[in-house]
């Protein structure tokens, strides 16, 4: 299982520094067309060939992977730091606000989040730039995903007010914000931290499949969700296998990050 | 008993008033509310577009918006949908039963799959039988539920054994760890000194302590599955709702878009309320 670990840390780190390098790795900038060459198969110019406009299918899926890989750990720190507040504050508080708070999260967990997705993602200006519309795709996994997370928090944050430490410290006369500051939020941070890595696959998944629904990242900036949507012409699929590269790159990061958390994912 | 029940049905009707209003302050808050599709219509003249700008700014008062929507709908009217030109109930009614069918069998696959996995790594015990579960779960974890419509709608597979293999893994993971906690309880730990064998443990030791959780996951693989089912019915031209939602959405129908995100709640919320209570009632009859 340890090999399996550092297979899968392995993975990851190369993903991450290829997505970094992606300008010297790439050979070419993601929206430039080779207009005498598309459709091309796979060459030295073209590792993976060319798409129907023209454009070199590798640069994309490394580009698409810097969107994904970084983005979605933004959209993760956002619902962390929604879930910390909103579940610390019904940790904290107790009572009817801790009722109230979390009836309200209970709903957004019984809520199938892509029917919500697709609604608000669907209401989007038309006129959207591409920039726009992958920071506010991901912006808005950030504020739909926290519910989950929030629920442990607000588990958490009971459980360390009824510890020893916190007892003490309010013995002592500490309340209100510097007991959440110096003695709930270190005694949190584990938690925190295993739902900031816990989203960061889900939120990739999440966009892939908006992606894929066409109401992902706008054209002609590549996401790794865009990239599977041009898997909807299957037809081609078998003739030139190398299309998949997108879908195989997406499972095995998504798969990198599952083997990594698979422990935390119980434990949360 | 009885006001246990009373209580959540009055619960279930809050938390549906305040999902129908925050539903529909999410569509008119979210940018772009203003602009309409249908004004990109080539040919239409400047009246056209200003009726169809003060038709939709009828529609910007959100108290206002949802009063008249609340009305509509005590009166069975949930309106009429923008791009199809039809009542949104009889939209429903078409709808609902194919998305409802697809749902129950996926569910069923996805249960199969999920405790007889679980099961058999209680039973079996054995290290690669579990790595093998593992990995087949991760692996369905790991795919976009639209690539997998994809593939089965490739190898023309049942759709609905997509959304099965979709949900599976988090039934087995949940079960196969609330086995594995059974296992340390004291009494189990006697049983097992004592020489019971797996089957019976599992049988008379094992579920009478599970099942009260399990059902609580039947409610949570709904929305699962409800989730999953958008993206296959999409692919796999399956005229269920999530197609009806993704048709919504392309063509920006709010009226749709809201009432479909409505009875989705009523859908999951409802089920996972039911799910709840019938888990404290399993659960009073485990410790009776």
């Amino acid at each position: 299982m340890k090999m399996l670990h550092k297979i899968a840390i392995a993975v990851l780190l190369s993903a991450a520094l290829a997505s970094v390098l992606a300008r010297y790795i790439a050979p070419a900038g993601y929206e430039q067309q080779f207009r005498d060459e598309a459709q091309a198969r796979p060459s030295i110019h073209h590792l993976l060939g060319t798409d129907d406009l023209g454009r070199d299918r590798f640069a994309r899926v490394v580009y698409g992977m810097r969107v994904s890989l970084f983005l979605a750990p933004l959209a993760a720190l956002l619902s962390t730091i929604l879930a910390a507040a909103v579940g610390g504050i019904a940790g904290f508080c107790g009572g009817w606000v801790e009722r109230v708070v979390m009836g309200a999260t209970d709903l957004f967990l019984a809520l199938p989040w892509l029917f919500l997705l697709i609604t608000v993602r669907a209401v989007l200006p038309l006129n959207l730039s591409p920039v726009a519309s992958v920071i506010i795709t991901f912006a808005l996994l950030g504020m739909l995903g926290w519910a989950p997370a929030a629920r442990v928090i607000c588990a958490g944050a009971r459980q360390a007010l009824q510890s020893d430490f916190v007892w003490s410290a309010r013995a002592r006369g500490c309340g209100g914000l510097r007991l959440i500051r110096v003695h709930l939020l270190p005694s949190l941070r584990p938690a925190l931290a295993a739902q900031f890595f816990l989203s960061i696959p889900v939120f990739i998944i999440a966009e892939a499949n908006l992606g894929a629904l066409g109401l992902g990242v706008s054209e002609p900036l590549p996401s790794l969700g865009g990239l599977v949507c041009e898997l909807q012409d299957f037809v081609m699929l078998r003739p030139e296998p190398w299309r998949l590269a997108p879908l195989v790159v997406l499972i095995v990061v998504i798969g990198a990050f599952q083997v990594l958390l698979s422990k935390q994912e119980v434990q949360a | 008993m009885f006001r246990s029940l009373l209580l959540a049905l009055l619960r279930f009707l809050v938390l549906m008033l305040v999902a129908g209003l925050a539903g529909a302050t999410l569509v008119r808050v979210a940018p772009g509310f203003s602009s309409d599709a249908q004004e990109l219509t080539p040919g239409l003249s400047s009246e056209s577009i200003q009726a169809i700008r003060q038709a939709r700014l009828a529609d910007s008062n959100v108290p206002q918006f949802y009063l008249h929507y609340l009305n509509g709908l005590l009166h069975g009217n949930l309106g009429t949908s923008q791009s199809l030109n039809e009542p949104v109930l009889d939209l429903l009614r078409d709808r609902l039963p194919v998305s409802l069918r697809s749902l129950a069998l996926a569910l069923l696959v996805a249960w199969s799959v999920g405790l007889a996995l679980a099961v058999g790594a209680f039973r079996v015990r054995s290290r690669w039988f579990v790595a093998a579960a593992d990995s087949s779960g991760g692996a369905f974890i790991s795919t976009p539920a639209a690539v997998l419509a994809l593939v089965f709608l490739m190898m023309r597979w049942p759709p609905v054994l997509a959304v099965g293999l979709l949900v599976f893994p988090k039934i087995y993971r949940y079960s196969r760890n609330l086995m594995e906690e059974c296992l340390e309880l004291p009494h189990i730990v006697v049983a097992r000194a004592k020489g019971v064998g797996p089957w019976r443990l599992l049988s008379w030791h094992v579920v009478p302590i599970a099942i009260p959780q399990l059902i609580a996951l039947v409610g949570v693989s709904i929305s699962l599955g409800l989730g999953a089912l958008l993206p296959v019915e999409v692919f796999c031209d399956l005229h269920g709702i999530g197609q009806l939602a993704w048709t919504a959405a392309q063509s920006r129908d709010l009226p749709l878009l809201v009432n479909l995100t409505f009875v989705v709640s009523c859908l999951t919320i409802g089920a996972i309320m039911c799910c709840d209570q019938l888990r404290r009632l399993a659960g009073r009859e485990a410790t009776a």
